[in-house]
């Protein structure tokens, strides 16, 4: 369902708000009409722009999947202006929701392939489809990976999900932080070294990263290091962002826009763009 | 043998066109000369070189308000703005229309900008073709002319006593009335020789040049006063805000400029555009090297008007011309 003015929101309603870090919350949206609901299709990496009326709106990974059928969920992190209003919002308030916009991870082209995701803070949000989508159709893709790193216990999101991941079949979960506490009896780590510790194999696998710039660096001098040819390395960019549409032209990378020939790119692309980030 | 209006038959036909649609032209504006909405034809300025800030203005408004958010007893209603009334631009110059024709190109691309359709669709361009060429332009070499009928829907050409008038597509036809216009035994003026600029594969160059330390050097001296993406007419950044202040809550879109330090910081204060010298490669380099990959056509329409404003003399003649013979170091 195309929308006739692109940047008119779709009037949706959030169903559900619930804390997964100190300063990430879960939104879990319903668009108002059941027209637009229906035809409202999706795939793993595409983002949305949620509005808070008279504030603004901000882009948002989709971390839910459209086979479910229950709504569109995004994790947002509070960090400034737009993502604090919505924080304050309580369940039954009336959002906006545009898109969705961007390519998406090419899930059909992973099929049979040994998967790695690895994100940090927020940045786990966007690739939890992917998760979603090979657990759903098992039988469909080799072994499964998690990396989940966060600054602290408390900032690792999706916790309520980890038994579950964990227990799922050819399914490996590594959670990992920078600082422990008391309670904490897990990887005390950053996300380069404890890829390189597990020794993930090149061999049909494929490496999906998505969190800081920092992190993001460092995790690819680690792939690379264990022979992961750049065409096996999935990431995604950000950039400032105020159409979804390339029209804005606030999101370009060289001659690409963010928003429209992303967010989603394999270091194979990335080192071909003109301009470097 | 051509079609001719007299000056006085315009006059008549300008004052008519008022009364039924708005009338946008240019006017003398303390020391600017801009494009107005015209209450009365004896405010009309007919010789000029060009307008101090393009017609842009008319299509993408400097800032406009996208929609109104209403709530009431608990509901909320989205009412997205509408362009009522028809526009005819008197006196747009050739070159600022092919500029609005490149501004098409990511307006218009499906899904299409609602309200710059909007605007594109209600408003008539009668273009006035140049008869003497203004110091700083180069439409010529930038695939426009100063007699370029090309995106207009009406071109007038300056004769003794009136004009010639090529009427160019249905939308002129429907507003220029057939007993306004007479045959004359008139030719044009030969078109004014503009100063040329080797865009010859301009894009191919930009590229090859993109590492080049010319663009710090050259960025300088750039005060980041975005005077040059304001005049543009082929500048078309755009910001989005809320607004609250008035009786309702409204979604407003408003120029930006990429060479505004904030341009491209995100939320965090990474900014992947912080030095001076990748932001001004960017405004070079979006319309000489990405427009052109993206839209086959380049996105500067060689008005000249950057040229004029910068304060510090940052001139797009000079950076086509260096950058055309910048030894690349990969080829040394
Ligand atoms: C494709 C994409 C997916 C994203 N997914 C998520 C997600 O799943 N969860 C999450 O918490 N955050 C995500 N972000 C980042 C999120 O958009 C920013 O944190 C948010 O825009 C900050 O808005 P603010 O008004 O609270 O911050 P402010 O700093 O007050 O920002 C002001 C304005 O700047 C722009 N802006 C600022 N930071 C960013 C940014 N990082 N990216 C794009 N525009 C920005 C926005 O238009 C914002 O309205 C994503 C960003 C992109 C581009
Ligand atoms: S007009 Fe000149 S000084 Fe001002 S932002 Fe543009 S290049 Fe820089
Ligand atoms: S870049 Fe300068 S010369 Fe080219 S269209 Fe814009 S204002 Fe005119
Ligand atoms: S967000 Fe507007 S061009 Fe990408």
């Amino acid at each position: 369902m195309k929308p006739e003015n692109p940047l008119l929101p779709y009037l949706s309603t959030l169903q559900e708000l619930i804390d997964l870090t100190p300063d990430v919350k879960l939104f879990r949206l319903e668009l108002n009409d059941p027209d637009i609901r229906e035809g409202f299709d999706y795939k793993p990496g595409q983002f949305v722009f949620v509005s808070a009326f008279g504030v603004g709106e901000s882009p948002f990974g989709i971390t839910s999947v459209a086979h479910h059928k229950a709504g569109v969920d995004v994790a947002i992190r509070r960090v400034g202006t737009v993502t604090n209003a919505l924080h304050q919002l309580e369940p039954g308030a009336t959002v906006g929701v545009r898109g969705p916009f961007g390519n998406y991870f090419p899930l059909d082209e992973y099929k049979g392939k040994n998967i790695f995701i690895i994100g940090g803070g927020i940045g786990f949000a966007p690739l939890r489809p992917i998760i979603t989508t090979v657990l759903d159709y098992r039988e469909d893709y080799g072994d499964l990976v998690i990396i989940n790193g966060a600054r602290s216990p408390q900032d690792l999101v999706f916790a309520p999900e980890f038994d579950t991941w964990a227990a799922s079949p050819k399914t490996k979960l590594e959670l990992t932080v920078d600082a422990g506490n008391e309670n904490w009896t897990g990887r005390v780590a950053l996300i380069p070294s404890v890829v390189s510790e597990l020794k993930l194999s090149p061999q049909n696998a494929i490496a999906i990263t998505c969190g800081p710039p920092i992190m993001i660096h460092f995790t690819l001098i680690e792939l690379r290091k264990l022979g992961f040819a750049d065409n096996q390395i999935i990431t995604t960019l950000e950039g400032k962002m105020k159409c979804g549409l390339g029209k804005c032209a606030r999101c370009n990378v060289g001659d690409k826009y963010v928003c429209k020939d992303g967010p989603v790119f394999s270091m194979e692309q990335i080192s071909q763009l003109i301009e470097q980030f | 043998m051509s079609e001719f209006i007299s000056k006085k038959d315009l006059l008549t036909w300008l004052g008519q066109l008022m009364e039924e649609r708005n009338l946008v032209a240019p006017t003398r504006v303390d020391d600017l000369l801009l494009f107005s909405k015209i209450d009365q034809v004896e405010d009309i300025v007919f010789d000029f070189d060009n307008t101090t800030l393009s017609p842009k203005e008319w299509f993408y408004p400097s800032s406009e308000t996208l929609f109104y958010v209403e709530q009431k007893d608990g509901q909320t209603e989205l009412i997205p703005a509408v362009i009522e009334k028809e526009t005819a631009i008197f006196g747009i110059r050739p070159c600022d229309a092919q500029g609005m024709a490149m501004n098409d190109f990511p307006f218009l691309e499906e899904p299409a900008d609602d309200l710059y359709r909007q605007h594109r669709d209600k408003t008539a361009l009668i273009g006035l073709a140049c008869i003497t060429a203004c110091p700083e332009c180069f439409c010529s070499s930038m695939g426009s002319g100063p007699h370029d009928p090309a995106n207009v829907d009406i071109l007038l050409t300056e004769v003794a006593d009136g004009y010639i008038a090529q009427v160019l597509t249905d939308k002129g036809k429907a507003l220029l009335p057939d007993n306004l216009l007479t045959t004359a035994d008139v030719s044009s003026p030969p078109a004014p020789v503009l100063s040329e600029v080797p865009s010859d594969g301009i894009a191919e160059k930009m590229r090859q040049a993109f590492d080049e330390p010319f663009w710090d050097r050259l960025a300088d001296r750039c005060i980041h006063c975005n005077i040059c993406s304001y005049v543009c007419p082929t500048c078309y950044c755009f910001d989005v805000r809320d607004y609250t202040d008035k009786e309702r809550i409204e979604r407003v879109r408003s120029w930006e400029s990429c060479q505004s330090p904030g341009f491209t910081r995100i939320a965090g204060g990474h900014d992947p555009r912080s030095t001076k010298g990748s932001r001004l490669r960017q405004r070079f380099s979006h319309k000489l090297l990405y427009f052109p990959r993206q839209f086959g056509a380049l996105g500067c329409i060689g008005c000249g008007r950057c040229v004029r404003a910068c304060p510090v003399n940052i001139d797009i003649r000079e950076i086509i011309q260096d950058v055309q013979q910048l030894e690349v170091k990969s080829e040394a």
